[in-house]
C-alpha cells in the first residue's frame, strides 16, 4: 500500500453535487448500447432494426478482432442503429420488453474464482460482452486480448467536478467487488492496483484483498487513471497496462457468479439544472431524460460525464458506455457589456482577476460560455500547474503541432489522455483546447505505430 | 444589453461577408468584442472555461502601468519646471508633462494599431490584445524629448519586425517594445542617450544618475558623485530624476508589481530572480573594487535597483510571458541572468551606462535555448524515473 499526494491541479468549485441517496429508477422505455465512447476498434453491426435480442446477445463486433463483442444490455427489440459523421456508429437503441430473457454464460461459485485460469477469464469476458470495459494504455483504447498487460489498474476514485463518489457507490457491495477483483487480477501476471481516495471508508475498497491498495489525495486530476498509472507503474514505450472502472468490476462479478450480462449502473445526477440530484440505480446506456424527470432542460446542456471530460448528449441522448454521472449545465452565450473591465463578483476563475476570487465562496454557478475567443498561446508556463503527470505540457503541445512523433514520445505522450489536460483548457486565457491537441497527437502516434 | 447588441449589429453589417467593408472584419471584431463579450459557448469537453481571457489579462497589465505613467507625466513636467527654475506646482507639472507624454503615447498606439490592423486584415486573423501593452510600454521607455516621427518609426519596427514577422503576439522572440527602443537607441543615439535628451527644455543639459555614475572618475565614491549632481536615494526611489518617461519611479513600478502579483498576472519568479541576479553580480563587482577601478564598482547594491530602468524592466519587460522561457526552471535562470547581465553592462562597459534593455533582449534570444536545455534534462530525468518505477525491468 502506498499513499500519493498530488500537488498539482485544482478543483472547480461548482454548485450542484448529488445528494448521497440512492433512488431505483424504473427500466427506461429505451436503452442504448453507446458505441461512440469506445476507441481502437472497427465496429460491425450484427443486428438490424426489428431484431429481437436477449440481454447478452451480441449486437456489434470488432472487425479487427472478431472475438470482441458488444452485447445487448437488456432484452427487447432493436429499434435503431444510429450513425454519425462519416457513418461512424454512435449507438444501437433497444426497446426493452421488461422480461428476464438473457443469454446464459458459464456460472461459477465463489469458491471457483481463485482457481480460474487466465484463459477462462478472457473467454468469459469476451463472450459476455464485458471485454470493452477493459481499456488499455497507451491510447485509452479497447484492451487487446492478444496482449498481456504488465499491471491492471482499478479506477476506484474520481475527482472530476461533482463526480459520483465511488466510495458511496460500492458501500455494501464488498462481496461482489472482491469477487470481481479476484477475476480481474487473473488477467495480468503483474500486480492489480486498486486506486482509491485516501478518504475512502467503505469496506469494499479499504478491505479489498489480493490487490495493491494505492491511496491518492489532492485536487483534480488526482483521481484520473493517468495520474494513478504515472505514480505507480508508468507506461514506457512497448509496455501496456489495462484499467477498468470500479462499477464495471461489479458487472464482471455478476457475469461470473450469475452467468448473465448485467448492465446495472449507479449514476450520480448532478448540476444546478437537474431537479432531483441523487444517485440513480439504472442501466448503462439509459436515456439521460429518464434520470432528469421534472427538470426544466430549456437552455441547459445535458452532459454524460463531468463538465471537464463528459460528452454533450442533449436531452434525447444516452448515458455513455463508461459514464456514471450526468451533469446538467446552463448554456452560456449571453453577451455582456465591457466584460473585460467589470469587477465580476459572479465570474468563476482560477486567477485573481475577478472580485469573485476574493470572496469566500465554496460553490459557484458556471455555464458553457468560453468567456473569450481563441488566441495564440501566451501563457505557456501556466499549463503544468494543472497537470498531475511529470511532463512539460507546452512542449508536448508544440511537438504535436509540428508532428514530431519522436519528441512527443520522449515528452511522455504515451502516458496521457486528453482528459488529463481538461484543466489546462479550462484555465488557458487564450482558450486553447489543450486536450484536443493531445488527442490529435495520440491518434498520430497510434496511426504511425 | 439587447440595445447595445442591436447597435453593434447595425454597425457591423457592412463588415459581414459580402459587405462593402468585408476585408476590415478583424477591425469590427475587435471593436465588437471590446464593447460586448464574445458570447460564444464551448462545443465539446471541457464544457466550462475560466472567466479570464487575454483581453482582461492585458488590460490588467495596463492598469498596473498607470502609476508609472502618471508618475512619468508628473516627473516630465517637474523636470521641465526645475530646469526653468520655476516652482514645481502639482497641476503645472501634470499639465506640462501631459503635453509632452500624451502625444507620444497617442502616436505609439495609432501607428502600432495601424500595423496590427493591417496584418490582421491581410492575414485574416483577429486583432490581438498584445498591442494594448506594447503600445504603452514603448512610450514609457523613451526620453520625453523624442520627436514624434521617431516614435512612429520605433513602434513600426517593434510591431512589424519584432512581432508580426514571426506570426503575431504569442510567436515573437523579442519583447516588441524593447526591440523598438533598441532600434531607436542604435539608429538615433543622439536622440536616445546623452545628457541633453532627458529634460524637455531646449538646450538644457542634465546627466541622468546612470550617466553621473558611469562618468565619475576612478576611485571616486559614486554615492558622493550622485549627491554632488543633486541626486539622493529618495529622489531616485520616488522618481524625481531625469530619465525615460515611465522608468524613473521605482515606487510606481512597485505599485504596479503589487497589483500584478495580487492578480497573479505577472510571474514573481522572474522578478525575484532578477533582483537576486543583480544582487549577486553587484556584490561580486564590489569585491573587486579598488582605487583603479571605475566608480561603478563601488556602488552599493541597493542603488542598482533604483537606477535607470531596472525596476521598470524587471516588472514589466522581463515578465512578458511570450519572450520569457516557458519552463519553471527557465524562469529562474532567465531572471537571474537578466539581473546579472544588467550589472555587467552597467559596470564593465562604459559605452552603455544602462544595461537593462540589452540584458532583457539578450536573454530573449537565449530563452529558447534555456527551454531546450531544461526540456532535454527533463526528458532524461523522466525516462530514468519511469524506468525505475516500472514493474517491467
Amino acid at each position: 500500500m502506498a499513499q500519493y499526494n498530488i500537488k498539482q491541479g485544482r478543483n472547480i468549485k461548482i454548485k450542484g453535487s448529488a445528494e448521497k441517496r440512492v433512488v431505483a429508477a424504473a427500466l427506461p422505455k429505451l436503452v442504448a448500447l453507446v458505441c461512440e465512447d469506445l476507441r481502437g476498434w472497427l465496429p460491425k453491426v450484427l443486428v438490424a432494426p426489428g431484431a429481437v435480442v436477449k440481454a447478452g446477445t451480441p449486437v456489434v463486433m470488432d472487425k479487427n478482432n472478431e472475438a470482441i463483442k458488444l452485447v445487448a444490455p437488456v432484452s427487447g427489440t432493436v429499434r435503431a442503429v444510429n450513425r454519425g459523421e462519416k457513418r461512424a456508429l454512435t449507438n444501437i437503441v433497444i426497446e426493452p420488453d421488461n422480461s428476464d430473457a438473457a443469454e446464459k454464460f458459464t456460472r461459477y461459485q465463489f469458491s471457483d474464482l481463485p482457481g480460474l485460469s487466465r484463459a477462462a477469464v478472457v473467454t468469459q469476458l469476451l463472450a459476455g460482452g464485458l471485454w470493452p470495459c477493459l481499456r488499455q494504455r497507451p491510447f485509452s483504447r479497447l484492451a487487446d486480448p492478444a496482449l498481456v498487460p504488465k499491471a491492471i489498474f482499478v479506477h476506484a476514485m474520481n475527482t472530476e467536478p461533482l463526480a459520483a463518489d465511488v466510495d458511496f457507490v460500492l458501500e455494501g457491495r464488498e462481496k461482489d467487488f472482491q469477487a470481481g477483483l479476484d477475476i480481474i487480477r487473473k488477467l495480468s501476471p503483474g500486480q492489480t492496483h486498486l486506486c482509491i481516495d485516501s478518504r475512502a471508508r467503505s469496506a469494499a475498497l479499504t478491505g479489498a484483498a489480493g490487490v495493491e491498495l494505492q491511496r491518492f489525495s489532492g485536487a483534480h486530476p488526482a483521481g484520473n487513471v493517468s495520474t494513478h498509472i504515472h505514480c505507480v507503474d508508468p507506461v514506457n514505450k512497448g509496455e501496456v497496462v489495462w484499467y477498468i472502472e470500479a462499477q464495471d468490476v461489479l458487472r464482471v462479478a455478476a457475469l461470473f457468479l450469475r452467468g448473465v450480462h448485467s448492465a446495472e449502473r449507479m449514476v450520480a445526477v448532478t448540476g444546478e439544472g437537474a431537479r432531483e440530484r441523487v444517485y440513480f440505480k439504472t442501466v448503462s446506456g439509459a436515456p439521460v431524460a429518464s434520470l432528469l424527470a421534472g427538470s426544466n432542460l430549456a437552455g441547459q446542456r445535458c452532459i454524460s460525464g463531468s463538465i471537464l471530460a463528459g460528452r454533450n448528449v442533449g436531452p434525447e441522448g444516452f448515458l455513455g458506455f463508461y459514464d456514471s454521472q450526468v451533469t446538467v449545465l446552463p448554456e452560456g452565450g449571453k453577451r455582456e457589456l465591457f466584460g473585460w473591465m467589470m469587477p465580476g463578483f459572479n465570474k468563476y476563475t482560477f486567477t485573481s482577476t475577478y472580485m469573485s476570487a476574493f470572496l469566500p465562496r465554496t460553490e459557484n454557478t458556471l455555464d458553457t460560455d468560453t468567456h473569450g475567443a481563441l488566441r495564440a498561446i501566451v501563457w505557456p508556463a501556466l499549463y503544468d500547474d494543472y497537470v498531475a503527470l511529470d511532463l512539460m505540457t507546452f512542449f508536448l503541445v508544440r511537438a504535436i503541432i509540428v508532428g514530431d512523433i519522436e519528441e512527443m514520445i520522449s515528452l511522455g505522450i504515451l502516458e496521457c489522455d486528453e482528459e488529463d489536460f481538461a484543466l489546462c483548457s479550462f484555465a488557458c486565457p487564450s482558450k486553447v483546447d489543450v486536450g484536443g491537441y493531445i488527442r490529435q497527437g495520440l491518434d498520430l502516434v497510434e496511426a504511425e505505430g | 444589453m439587447k440595445f447595445v447588441e442591436k447597435i453593434m449589429q447595425k454597425f457591423g453589417a457592412p463588415f459581414q461577408k459580402n459587405g462593402p467593408l468585408e476585408k476590415l472584419y478583424p477591425l469590427y471584431e475587435a471593436i465588437d468584442t471590446f464593447v460586448l463579450t464574445p458570447g460564444k459557448v464551448t462545443r465539446k469537453a471541457p464544457h466550462v472555461r475560466d472567466s479570464v481571457d487575454l483581453k482582461r489579462m492585458m488590460v490588467f497589465v495596463i492598469i498596473a502601468l498607470v502609476p508609472a505613467t502618471v508618475m512619468g507625466i508628473y516627473n516630465t513636467g517637474y523636470q521641465m519646471l526645475l530646469a526653468q527654475q520655476a516652482a514645481p506646482d502639482l497641476m503645472a507639472c501634470l499639465r506640462l508633462g501631459a503635453g509632452k507624454v500624451l502625444p507620444i503615447i497617442a502616436v505609439s498606439y495609432a501607428v502600432g494599431g495601424f500595423w496590427e490592423v493591417l496584418f490582421a486584415v491581410v492575414r485574416k486573423h483577429e486583432i490581438n490584445e498584445g498591442l494594448l501593452v506594447t503600445g504603452l510600454l514603448f512610450p514609457l521607455v523613451l526620453p520625453p524629448t523624442i520627436p514624434l516621427w521617431m516614435v512612429a518609426v520605433g513602434i513600426s519596427f517593434g510591431v512589424v519586425m519584432g512581432k508580426e514577422l514571426f506570426g503575431g503576439t504569442g510567436y515573437n522572440v523579442f519583447n516588441p517594445a524593447l526591440l523598438a527602443r533598441a532600434c531607436l537607441f542604435f539608429a538615433y543615439p543622439s536622440q536616445m542617450s546623452g545628457a541633453k535628451v532627458w529634460v524637455a527644455v531646449d538646450g538644457y543639459t542634465r546627466a541622468t544618475p546612470l550617466g553621473v555614475v558611469s562618468q565619475a572618475a576612478h576611485g571616486v565614491d559614486p554615492v558622493q558623485a550622485l549627491a554632488g549632481a543633486g541626486y539622493t536615494f529618495q529622489d531616485l526611489f520616488w522618481g524625481l530624476r531625469p530619465g525615460s518617461i515611465g522608468e524613473t519611479s521605482t515606487f510606481a513600478c512597485i505599485l504596479g508589481l503589487v497589483f500584478l502579483l495580487i492578480t497573479r498576472v505577472a510571474n514573481w519568479k522572474i522578478v525575484l530572480s532578477c533582483v537576486a541576479g543583480t544582487f549577486t553580480m553587484a556584490t561580486i563587482f564590489s569585491l573587486f573594487n579598488g582605487p583603479n577601478q571605475p566608480a561603478y564598482f563601488a556602488l552599493p547594491v541597493y542603488w542598482h535597483y533604483v537606477l535607470g530602468g531596472f525596476a521598470f524592466g524587471a516588472v514589466f519587460m522581463a515578465t512578458d510571458p511570450v519572450s520569457a522561457p516557458a519552463t519553471r526552471l527557465g524562469h529562474w535562470i532567465y531572471g537571474f541572468m537578466i539581473g546579472a547581465i544588467t550589472v555587467i553592462v552597467r559596470v564593465a562597459n562604459p559605452a552603455y551606462p544602462e544595461g537593462m534593455m540589452l540584458a532583457i533582449l539578450f536573454m530573449n534570444v537565449f530563452a529558447s535555448s534555456i527551454d531546450y536545455t531544461v526540456m532535454m534534462s527533463h526528458i532524461g530525468s523522466r525516462n530514468k524515473r519511469n524506468r525505475a518505477l516500472s514493474s517491467v525491468k
